[in-house]
């Protein structure tokens, strides 16, 4: 229900310069429309210098967990942190990757040395911003003493020289690939070349960090307004740990600052819906997260919009740890049995969308420019839910195993969205099959997640965002001795087309590559490995004064600075 | 009676120590751990673990939990507002689930001692079952409920007080919420108070009060409330704890940044420092309390020998 | 009056054994037939039935003299067997979905034509109010559900007397247990005092010192979540103002006469705890009991509010509440059947409660 929809943004989105967020927002529901079209009226309305001021009224889930940018691992903390940092690049309303304090960048032409040349930009205490601020901070994120969550950013994703080697204690940390030439121009050494390396400089793991004052703050870094410092769109004016509100006003001494419209942003933590939307309904917030009830009061509303959250949410059998689920056609019978868009449509109702696919739609651009999983049927025969062919697969399922009934228990987590999900599924595969029967147990997630790993359960509601813009993402998740294989599922076939994508010869054939993984994934979804059920979307109220604001389904949720507020 | 305070004072300590102890144990009981995630590889975890210490043995954590505890330091947070040390977190926090709580005892203790005393003495009439059913409601509506219809009629309807607590107006925008924390409170005490006055209205020496020619609010608050207070007093003792320690369900509903809410937080994500540091509060305020409630029995009642020991 | 007759009749038999005595003890030799058996067993359990029965029978009579005790009787016998029988009444079952008839609002057959019941809703939007009619609207005219039916299209009316069922079972089981546990254990401590209470007091300190959340949390996360385990963590954690009652009751009655003249003739202490003590504080304890119940369903409603109650979808009346929590401003009647039904059962036990307490109470009686 209310509690612990503390979204761990731990997935971002490398979009390399696609318009992924605008796709996003169309399959999140008609009335997405609006704010993709308040978006870019706002931008063009800033940009036309008719900008309008006023202070922004923000209603968030959780409190922020950090506001130190290499420790920080959440939504929330991600979003406000950026409201006052820029990095190297910054997002743009479609997410791409766009300059910010890089004013511009030269790749080399093996792709594995970046240099940025960075502008004229000022710290909030006057200093500038300069080259050794990003590798103070980047070296903060693999050193080992700070033991940064992130840290596999740079080393396994970034691809950083030497990355893992400081962070697994091999190399000092003075070792890692990233100088400051001079000043104004950083340089960076990869081990390979990474085609989504400059959008991950929009993810606070890669801000810059001035080190001279963080070393007048050390342990209190990040902790009050004065513990801080800007370079972004705002600056801190009221904060502390954990606080429930506070408030950021605009930064005049940003480079950009004539282009930010707002006064300010007001923050404000509301962990129970109901009480946000009267609020909102008051006029004391301008934007509010919805509970999928309230959806049936506020969907003829104009302001009302559907954002999406970059998860698949997915069911997974423990096909190592459950004989009965290792049975193939037990798994198809229970997968055919799902009514997905019973699911989205009728209970979850805040715009997710039902996924017929293993890779979510919306963040993996293909060589042809289109989206991996756009076309949602191209599986359908595989999963799409069907009565006839779920009691199909049963009837042989029953006699292969020579029972007549099957009792199982499915983890799922104490939010309120898995419990919903997770009544349908039981009550949809309970009606479908016969003698087929699913307990609920219900767990803080932090235990289910671990139960998953340990393969301490038999069926299990989960969801994965993705970490980079490549379907990999997701199907490297189910080779065989992946710590997210939660099924032990194993498949040579599978193993070895995975390799062949990874470091095998199709690495160098796009085409080649791409059709691969749709083979691959086709094997995880005929034989059932997984479940997928639904993309998550979130309903939120936006006010119609407000205009410009950028949702983002990873990464930086929310970006205000091309936002503006008429009264 | 300075001998028996003082050898209460030092047992209260040790059942604190005892305490301390038991919640170590229970943590490692926990399952799950703070730093769980799909994405968190096992090496990142160990690292994590290293770096706060969590890989030491229980009994190591233990002793170095206590010595840098008699130094004030109770740790960071692993991942609620992570490596804030609690010690900011309750002094930003408990401050503000005092206050509201306190308004609530204030308020549910006199409004249910009135109810209570007038239901007792107007047993059986209009009064006693209008009180009746006030302090039933109370009992019987679950606060969340409870907040959620105070905040929608009061302040989305009628706009009278502020939905959500504000800093800046700490008074105004702790009304509601004290109003839905004291329900139960009042609902107690009123039953409570109810129950024991009746008892002592009948009691012997009550007719003997009254055959001495005392009468009116002197025959009430000096000697039948006077005999009515002790288990009222055991009652109200812990609700008081509860309620300074801050509600998890009325911090929500109203956004109050008081550490209720924290508790259940750190309960769920395994923030061991937060839910030892939050529940060691809990548990100082609990026996300072139940120390205070022991000494006052020998004043409010001569007849209760504490110092039984030397009998 | 009747009281009266029978301590006079009490006394003046007493008064005929005495003098009898007397007239005996002068010069008598004691003979071996003097010890035999006098074989009146009859005699005597006629006379331990006439006391009995005399007090229950007195304590009943009081009890239904109580109108207000009565109609909380009632109101128990009429939830509970809504609570039996309820869920059969129609032809749904509690975890039965049907997402096309998902907030059906009420309907009753017979006073829908009072245009009450009738399967209409206003709904305040934030574009304005509108009213429904979902029975119309999807074309479902012959379906009825009495309480409506919630965002699964359950059926709450089946679902609130199965919610009252677990609730009932739930609270009556805890505060059963917590009252045989803490009721001992206040009036060992209390009575023994000096060390014994001590011990028994800084032992409850420390279970008691740690909060309630954090231990009965950790006990569904360990054990197996369901009915039995959340009887067992409210025990667990419940037991405690019990015996804090007891104690305190102990305290104010251990050094009163009756106790001191039982132990004169050689009473043994658990004798006099539990034979001359209890009866005298029946009365708060069964307060004290009546308090329990609604607090035992309230806790299970607070952890079916931080998701750790009863698991889905079976229901208790708390976790009714909770989960229809969300729907409050939507459909607000969806929350008001198990908020009803669980007010009413608290309302009549506490009403019984008092009836109760006053018909058992000794000290009344001898008055």
């Amino acid at each position: 229900m209310r509690f612990d929809r503390r979204i761990s943004r731990r997935s971002f989105l490398a979009a390399a310069g696609v318009a992924s967020a605008a796709l996003a927002l169309t399959a999140c529901g008609g009335s997405s429309s609006s704010v993709a079209a308040s978006s870019a009226s706002g931008t063009a309305s800033s940009a036309a210098g008719t900008a309008q001021g006023g202070t922004l009224n923000i209603m968030l889930e959780t409190e922020v967990q950090s506001l130190d940018p290499q420790i920080a691992t959440d939504g929330t903390s991600f979003e406000v942190i950026a409201d006052y940092t820029d990095g190297l690049m910054q997002m743009d309303a479609d997410g791409a990757a766009v300059p910010a304090i890089a004013e511009t960048y030269d790749i080399s032409e093996d792709g594995k040395t970046y240099t940025f040349h960075l502008r004229e930009a000022k710290w909030s205490n006057g200093d500038a911003v300069t080259a050794a601020d990003f590798v103070f901070g980047w070296q903060r994120a693999v050193d080992p003493a700070n033991a940064s969550e992130y840290s596999y950013m740079l080393s396994d994703i970034g691809q950083v020289v030497n990355a893992a080697e400081i962070i697994a204690g091999e190399k000092p940390v003075t070792d890692l690939g990233v100088t400051a030439v001079d000043d104004k121009t950083l340089e960076v050494q990869l081990n390979v070349p990474v085609s989504y390396f400059l959008s991950l400089m929009y993810f606070p793991t890669f801000y810059p960090v001035n080190e001279a004052f963080f070393n007048t703050c050390k342990d209190t870094f990040g902790t009050s307004p004065d513990t801080v410092l800007s370079n972004g769109a705002f600056k801190l004016t009221d904060y502390q740990p954990a606080a429930t509100a506070f408030t950021l006003e605009k930064n005049p001494d940003y480079y950009d600052a004539a282009k930010v419209a707002l006064d300010g942003l007001a923050y404000q933590v509301i962990k129970d819906s109901q009480q946000a939307l009267m609020s909102y309904q008051t006029g004391a917030l301008d934007m509010t997260l919805l509970n999928g009830e309230q959806v049936d009061q506020v969907k003829d509303d104009p302001e009302f919009t559907s954002v999406g959250a970059g998860y698949l949410w997915y069911i997974s059998p423990n096909i190592d740890g459950v004989p009965e689920l290792a049975n193939e056609n037990l798994r198809k019978a229970i997968t055919f049995a799902l009514d997905r868009d019973a699911i989205t449509g009728d209970v979850l109702k805040d715009g997710s969308a039902p996924c017929y696919t293993a890779v979510p739609p919306q963040f993996a651009t293909g060589p042809d420019g289109s989206d991996f999983s756009a076309d949602q049927t191209k599986f359908a025969e595989f999963c799409a839910y069907d009565a006839d062919k779920a009691k199909e697969y049963y009837e042989q399922a029953k006699s292969e195993l020579g029972k007549d009934s099957f009792t199982f228990n499915m983890v799922v987590d104490a939010d309120d969205a898995p419990q919903k999900v997770a009544q349908v599924v039981k009550e949809q595969l309970e009606t479908t099959l016969a003698g087929f029967t699913l307990n609920l147990t219900v767990e803080p997630k932090k235990q289910r997640v671990q139960d998953l790993q340990d393969g301490n359960f038999e069926i299990g509601l989960t969801r994965w965002g993705p970490d980079y813009a490549d379907p990999m993402t997701y199907l490297g998740m189910w080779v065989t001795g992946n710590s997210n294989n939660y099924g032990l599922w194993s498949d040579a076939d599978y193993d070895a087309i995975i390799d062949e994508c990874t470091t095998g010869d199709l690495c160098t054939d796009p085409e080649g590559r791409w059709a691969a993984l749709y083979e691959a994934e086709q094997i995880v979804l005929e034989q059932a490995v997984i479940f997928p059920l639904y993309g998550q979307c979130n309903a939120e109220m936006v006010s119609s004064a407000v205009t410009g604001v950028d949702f983002h389904p990873v990464a930086l949720n929310r970006v205000y600075k091309n936002a503006t507020k008429s009264e | 009676m300075k001998k028996y305070t003082l050898k209460r004072i030092l047992t209260s300590l040790f059942t604190l120590l005892a305490i301390l102890l038991v919640l170590f144990i229970l943590m490692q009981l926990m399952p799950g751990s703070p730093f769980n995630d799909e994405k968190l590889t096992p090496d990142m975890r160990a690292a994590l673990y290293a770096k706060y210490g969590l890989d030491q043995p229980i009994y190591i954590q233990f002793f170095r939990y206590v010595g840098n505890m008699l130094r004030g330091d109770l740790g960071v947070s692993y991942n609620i507002s992570k490596n804030t040390p609690i010690s900011q977190l309750i002094q930003s926090r408990l401050p503000i689930s005092i206050q509201v709580g306190g308004m609530a005892v204030t308020l549910g203790a006199i409004v249910g001692l009135v109810l209570g005393i007038l239901a007792a003495l107007k047993r059986d009439t209009v009064v006693d079952t209008i009180a009746t059913i006030i302090s039933v409601i109370g009992v019987s509506v679950p606060s969340y409920v409870f907040a959620l219809a105070l905040s929608y009629t009061f302040g989305f309807k009628f706009r009278w007080f502020p939905m959500l607590f504000s800093a800046k107006d700490i008074f105004g925008s702790s009304v509601l919420p004290s109003i839905s924390l004291s329900m139960f409170t009042m609902a107690s005490i009123a039953r409570f108070t109810r129950s024991e006055m009746i008892e002592v209205l009948d009691s012997d020496y009550m007719l003997l009060a009254e055959s001495k020619g005392i009468s009116g609010p002197a025959l009430i608050f000096r000697h039948a409330l006077r005999n009515a207070l002790i288990p009222i007093i055991t009652v109200l003792a812990p609700l008081i704890v509860d309620l300074m320690t801050g509600s998890l369900v009325v911090e929500k509903i109203f956004a109050i940044p008081g550490v209720g809410s924290l508790l259940v937080t750190a309960i769920q994500s395994n923030d061991y420092n937060v839910v030892i540091g939050l529940s060691f509060i809990y548990s100082a305020m609990y026996i300072g309390i139940m120390l205070v409630v022991d000494l006052l029995y020998g004043i409010i009642d001569p007849r209760i020998r504490l110092a039984k020991g030397d009998d | 009056m009747a009281e009266k007759a029978i301590r006079l009749g009490g006394e003046s038999t007493a008064d005929a054994i005495v003098s009898a005595v007397d007239a005996m003890y002068t010069e008598h030799t004691f003979a071996e037939k003097d010890f035999a058996l006098k074989h009146n067993e009859d005699e005597i359990s006629v006379d331990t039935n006439f006391a009995a029965q005399n007090f229950w029978k007195e304590a009943l009579i009081r009890f239904f003299n109580k109108k207000s005790a009565v109609l909380g009787l009632v109101l128990i016998v009429v939830i509970v067997l809504l609570a039996v029988f309820g869920p059969g009444m129609n032809s749904y079952t509690y975890s039965g979905q049907d997402l096309s008839q998902k907030n059906f609002a009420p309907r009753v057959p017979g006073i829908e034509q009072f245009g009450i019941l009738d399967g209409s809703e206003k709904m305040s939007t934030t574009t304005g109010t509108k009213v429904t009619n979902a029975y119309q609207e999807k074309d479902k005219l012959d379906v009825y559900y009495w309480f409506g039916s919630d965002l699964y299209g359950r059926d709450i009316w089946t679902r609130t007397w199965e919610g009252a069922r677990v609730s009932l079972i739930i609270a009556v089981a805890a505060a059963i247990i917590d009252m045989l546990i803490g009721m001992s254990y206040g009036l060992i401590s209390g009575y023994f005092g000096g060390r014994v209470d001590m011990v028994m007091q800084r032992f409850l300190e420390v279970a008691n010192g740690i909060p309630r959340l954090v231990i009965v949390t950790l006990l569904l996360l360990v054990l197996q979540p369901g009915m039995v385990t959340i009887i067992f963590a409210l025990m667990l954690t419940e037991w405690v103002g019990m015996s804090r009652i007891a104690r305190a009751e102990m305290l104010k009655l251990k050094d009163q006469e009756f106790v001191l003249a039982s132990r004169t003739l050689g009473a043994g202490s658990f004798f006099i705890i539990f034979k001359e003590v209890l009866p005298n504080i029946i009365g708060p304890i069964i307060t004290q009991v009546m308090f329990s119940i609604p607090t035992a369903i309230f806790t299970e409603a607070f952890l079916s509010f931080v998701g750790l109650g009863i698991p889905v979808p079976q229901c208790s009346l708390g976790s009714l509440i909770s989960e229809l929590y969300n729907s409050f401003t939507t459909h607000p009647y969806q929350i008001i059947p198990p908020i009803v039904v669980m007010s009413l059962l608290m309302l009549s036990f506490n009403l019984v409660a008092d009836g109760l307490r006053e018909a058992l109470d000794p000290k009344m009686k001898s008055m």
